[in-house]
Order: structure tokens, then sequence, then C-alpha cells
């Protein structure tokens, strides 16, 4: 996996030839800039998610974004003679929710973006709140910078009342036990006008967790976009966790999915054996494994305004 | 009135006045405005008779960046400025040509957009705004703003730019501005044959010098809005200079996905050009001839709009060769 990752750092920083053509500068304004910074590389992905993970795309100044989101239940299960069949008893899912969040996102500066969020959560974990925030660092140029770096720290306050099993992560002892905390960086360049490739790396901490659990996960991530006409594309997101210990039951999540662009709006939606709609719970928290049958079909729609 | 010496020594040949001595300087700088009342001309609803430099600096700032620099005032328009559909220099090199070829010639040697809008440029020297057609999209709110800038300035606010109500003393300075941008006696083109005239006439018919100096500027646009059909001309040849000049300067202006005019991002690449020319034939708002030719409207929940170009800002011929840079890029 190391070598993988390191192989993929060195193909974003070092693929100048499969960049954008510079040629392409028609505004004599524009190229007139040119000679000093060479234009920024625009859509890199379609929006401030690749699919439920942050991009590197941000909100520009005073525009707010509207999101809404569903995941549903598994597609597939086990009947009573151990086989992966269809879930016909909830619909192949649809009457099991998974999670539902609703968010909107705010653009302070071009660079420096915030948001917040309800959901309902997942597991143990209900009724949450979340926030983040986002700044981007650098952003692709046509030349010159070869990649777009953006960190994003987010948090997620559980709210339910807490359970009186002592024995539960939601009996939360104490109020500061609610937490749970995620900081990334993301690193992402765009190969031509088609192809995106995205990689994050990054550092969940959950202030309370099951006795053979641990608090912090180190964790690393690819997604991809690859635009098949201008308006739709197929993307697919993988978080990987370090460290987990082997007996605690999870999975790594992996995501796969469409998107459907209409000027304003974008619509995705997708396959993933996670749960969660945040990254604070679907990257911990996720305990379905595709093999299983266990995974689901999300989408969520995104409305820009500006304010 | 003797300084109206419009000497060329050109043989019938349409040329800018140009100056053969300091007096003619003077002249070459004098606004059309001021030089036909005082040949007695009537002074218009708007007329501004000393040009306030600060008031015109505030007037500028609102029409470039939609507020005082200072932030002392709000936004007029969230979606929109008025450089989005405005120009602010010259169109054409004859203010008595705005036509669609003229204005291209002239913005492809100038680099300028091109623009549904008129632009800002003599726009003082107007008597009449929101012509023609506009009455078809607008009604009964053109009525108040076809003879009083004011109200035009008022409607281009709260409609146009889908803003609030400017307050009198923005307006005041957008007037300021405007007369800072209006036409001089240098920017108007006179015939050899219509210099002598005019000379003449200064002595004793100042009626009639009124009457030529204002052929040699428009004192109204026109505005003919045309169908979403793709025009057939026959044995037209396309030209793909315009086509791309019209797709670079006219619609990437505010499609450009840095430009975060619209919500729907165009740029110079195949996936643009191949979506455009799917929808060609297509009859809604994805189709090139549909969209120039009707624009959108403003709704709830999506103010963004586009305006349509009217047959006097985009020539028929124009739409084609921009068709045709569509269907070759897509090609290619």
């Amino acid at each position: 996996m190391k070598t993988l990752y390191v192989t993929l750092l060195a193909l974003l920083c070092l693929s100048p030839a499969f960049g954008q053509d510079s040629s392409k500068v028609k505004s004599p304004a524009v190229a007139d800039s040119a000679k000093v910074l060479a234009p920024l590389v625009y859509e890199t992905f379609s929006g401030t998610r690749v699919l439920c993970n942050h991009s590197t795309e941000m909100l520009p100044k005073r525009q707010m974004e509207f999101i809404v989101a569903h995941k549903f239940g598994d597609i597939l299960t086990r009947n009573a003679a151990g086989n992966i069949a269809p879930n016909i008893t909830d619909w192949f899912g649809f009457d099991n929710l998974a999670d539902v969040r609703i968010a909107f996102e705010y653009g302070i500066t071009d660079n420096l973006n915030i948001g917040l969020g309800r959901s309902k959560g997942v597991g143990v974990t209900r009724q949450v709140v979340d926030a983040y925030g986002k700044y981007r660092i650098f952003q692709q140029r046509e030349s010159g910078m070869p990649f777009s770096l953006a960190y994003v720290s987010s948090l997620i306050l559980p709210y339910a009342k807490a359970t009186t099993d002592s024995t539960s992560v939601s009996s939360y002892p104490r109020f500061i036990h609610r937490f749970t905390f995620t900081n990334q960086f993301l690193i992402s360049r765009k190969f031509g006008e088609r192809f995106s490739l995205q990689i994050n790396a990054g550092y969940n901490h959950r202030n309370f967790v099951a006795y053979n659990d641990v608090n912090g996960v180190l964790f690393a991530g690819i997604s991809s976009r690859l635009r098949v006409t201008k308006n739709i594309g197929v993307i697919v997101e993988y978080n990987h966790q370090f460290l987990r210990p082997e007996e605690v039951v999870h999975y790594n999540p992996l995501s796969f999915g469409i998107e459907l662009l209409t000027g304003g709006h974008s619509f995705i939606i997708g396959y993933s054996n996670a749960q969660g709609l945040n990254e604070n719970i679907f990257i911990p928290g996720t305990t379905s494994n595709w093999l299983d049958g266990q995974f689901r079909i999300g989408f969520s729609i995104t409305r820009r305004f500006k304010v | 009135m003797s300084l109206y010496a419009f000497i060329r020594s050109d043989q019938g040949r349409t040329v800018p006045f140009v100056a053969q001595n300091d007096k003619n300087k003077e002249l070459l700088e004098m606004s059309v405005e001021d030089a036909l009342i005082r040949m007695g001309d009537e002074k218009p609803i708007h007329y501004i008779q000393q040009l306030n430099r600060d008031s015109a600096r505030m007037g500028e700032e609102m029409v470039k960046y939609g507020r005082l620099l200072d932030k002392s005032n709000r936004r007029i328009s969230k979606f929109f400025l008025c450089t989005d559909c405005h120009n602010l220099q010259k169109e054409s090199a004859d203010p008595s040509n705005e036509s669609p070829e003229a204005v291209i010639k002239y913005g492809m040697e100038h680099h300028l957009p091109f623009l549904p809008g008129s632009t800002f440029y003599g726009m003082y020297n107007k008597r009449h705004w929101y012509n023609g057609d506009y009455q078809k999209k607008y009604g009964d709110l053109v009525r108040p703003s076809k003879d009083s800038l004011v109200n035009a300035i008022q409607l281009c606010a709260t409609q146009c730019s889908q803003g609030r109500e400017m307050t009198d003393w923005e307006i005041r300075c957008v007037l300021h501005y405007y007369k800072s941008l209006e036409y001089r006696i240098g920017d108007l083109f006179f015939r050899k044959d219509e210099v002598n005239k005019l000379q003449k006439m200064l002595t004793g018919n100042n009626a009639g010098a009124i009457k030529l100096i204002k052929t040699k500027y428009h004192e109204a646009n026109k505005a003919t809005f045309g169908t979403s059909k793709i025009p057939e001309i026959a044995n037209y040849q396309p030209k793909l200079e315009n086509g791309e000049y019209i797709y670079t300067n006219g619609c990437l202006h505010c499609h450009s996905v840095n430009r975060e005019i619209t919500n729907f991002d165009l740029g110079d690449n195949k996936l643009s050009y191949k979506f455009l020319n799917g929808k060609l034939y297509a009859y809604n708002q994805f189709s090139i001839s549909h969209i120039t030719r009707y624009g959108t409207y403003a709704v709830n929940g999506r103010k963004q709009y586009m305006p349509q170009y009217s047959m006097e800002n985009m020539s028929d011929e124009q739409l084609l060769d921009l068709i045709h840079f569509i269907k070759t890029k897509a090609e290619e």
C-alpha cells in the first residue's frame, strides 16, 4: 500500500505532459496575466465532495451550497441458507434508511469554506451535528503548480440522550466524550479535461470508544473522477484505515458513483459499503462488507446560491 | 461657431474629425452634448451641466464592482455586474454604424467582449432606451424607461441585474460616470462634403447643423428579437474566425468556469463543444440558436438568467458563424 501511495504521489507531481493545455488561453487579458502566473485549473471535481468525502474544490466567495444526502439499507442480504440474496424484505434497502444529512456550506473567501450539517447518524452515534472548515492552500495551474492542496478540519457532535449502559460508547460520561474530529490533507490533480485524481491522508480522533478500540485512526484514501460527457461523470472513492485493532469489526469504505450536472444542481448516485455520510462516521464507523452484499444505494443533491 | 471647422482632405471618405490646430484640439475634446446645446438644442432630462469627477468615480465603481469600493453602500445586485452585459468602450469605429458587422470588426481589432447589452460609451447621448422588442420582454415596465435615462438605470438595476432599487445619489453618480463616457466631437465621422455643408449651416442654420450632427450617432438603439430557428441564408459561407471570436468573447465572457456569473459553465474544451453540438437542434436552453435569441428568464431560486442577443447585437450571419465554429471544434 505504501508503495502505491508513493507511486501515485509521484504521478501527481511529475506528469506535466498530461496537464492543461496553456495554448487554449484566448483572452488577451488572461494571456497578459499568464506571463506572471499561468491560469488556474478549475472543476477538478464537480463539487466540494467527491462522493462523500471532501474534494479540493471550493465554494467561491459569497456562494452557499445546500446539500441533501441519503443512504439506504443493504441492497443484498444473507438468506436463511447463508447465501447472498436480494434484500426483498427491505425492498433493496429503500425501507431501511441508513443515514440522511442536510447541510449548508458557505464560501467565506475563494479559498476558505465552512459548513454546518445535521444527520441522522449511524449505529449508536445518533442525532449528529457536524461542522467543518476547509482551506485551500494551493490551486493547480496550467503550468507551474501541478496540483491543488487543501486542508479540512471537521467534527461531529451526537446529541442523542446518553444511554445508561456504561459499557456502550453512547453512554458519554462527559460532554466532551461526544466529539469526534477528523483532520485531513487533500491533494488533487486534473489530468486533461476528463480525468481527476485525489489523494487524501489524515487523522480521525474519537473521544470515546469501545474498550478494545483505539481513539485515534490514521487513514489515507484515493478518489477519482472520469467525465464521460460534459454533464455526466463516474466517481470512485476509497479510504483505508491504519493501525486499527483486528478484533474491532471495521471495513474500509469503498464507494462508486455517477454524477449528473445540470448547472447549479448536481446529483450524485452512488453505491457504498459505508453507511455514514460524514467522514467522522464513515471512516472509522463502517461495519459493512461489500463481499457480504452489504452495500447500499445513496444519493446527494446540491444546489448553489449566491448570497 | 467658427470653431466647427471640420477639415479633411480625403475626397468624400467617411473619416473622424481630426484637429488641425490648437483651437481645433479643444473642439475635438468638446462633448457632443455641449456642442448641440451651444447651437440651441434642447437639453435632455438627465442633463448634467458640470461633470463631477468624484461622483463619476463612484459611479464607475458601482458599474464595475456593483458597489463602492469602500463598501459604504450595499451591493446593487448579487447576481450581475453592469460589465457582465455592457462594454464601457466604443464598440464600433463609427458611432453612426453600430451594425453587428461593424461591432465585430472593431471588437476583434480591440479585443472587446461581444455582449448583448449596448455599450455605456455614448449612453449619455441617447434619448430613448429599452426600445423595440424590449416591450415584449418587460411589458409595461419599459414605458417609464423609454424616454428617461434615470428610469432606464433603475429598470436595469431591478430587472436586468435582478438587484435592488438604486438610491437617488447612486443613480446620480452613475449618470456622472455616463457623462464621462459621452461622445466627443472627435468620435464622430464626417464626410468632406458634410464638413463644407456644416460650416455653411453653422453661420445661420443651427437647426440644420444639429440635425446633421445627430445623424452621426444613434439616439436610440433598436432591438429586434429573433426566433430560435437556425437561420437559413442562401450561399452564406460561415466565417470560423467570427464564430471563435463570438464564443470566446461572448459566450465565455459569462460562462467561463471562473467567472461565477452563471451556473452553466463552458470552456474551450472538447466536452463543451460536443455538448453544444449535440443540442444544436433541440428546442431548449441548451440549443445555441434558442438561447441566443430567447435567452432565459429569472425565476425564484434561480435569479441568474441569460439576456438574449437581439438581431442588432448579433446578426443571423454571426449566429451561423458561431454554430459553424462549435460544429467544427466538436468534430475535430
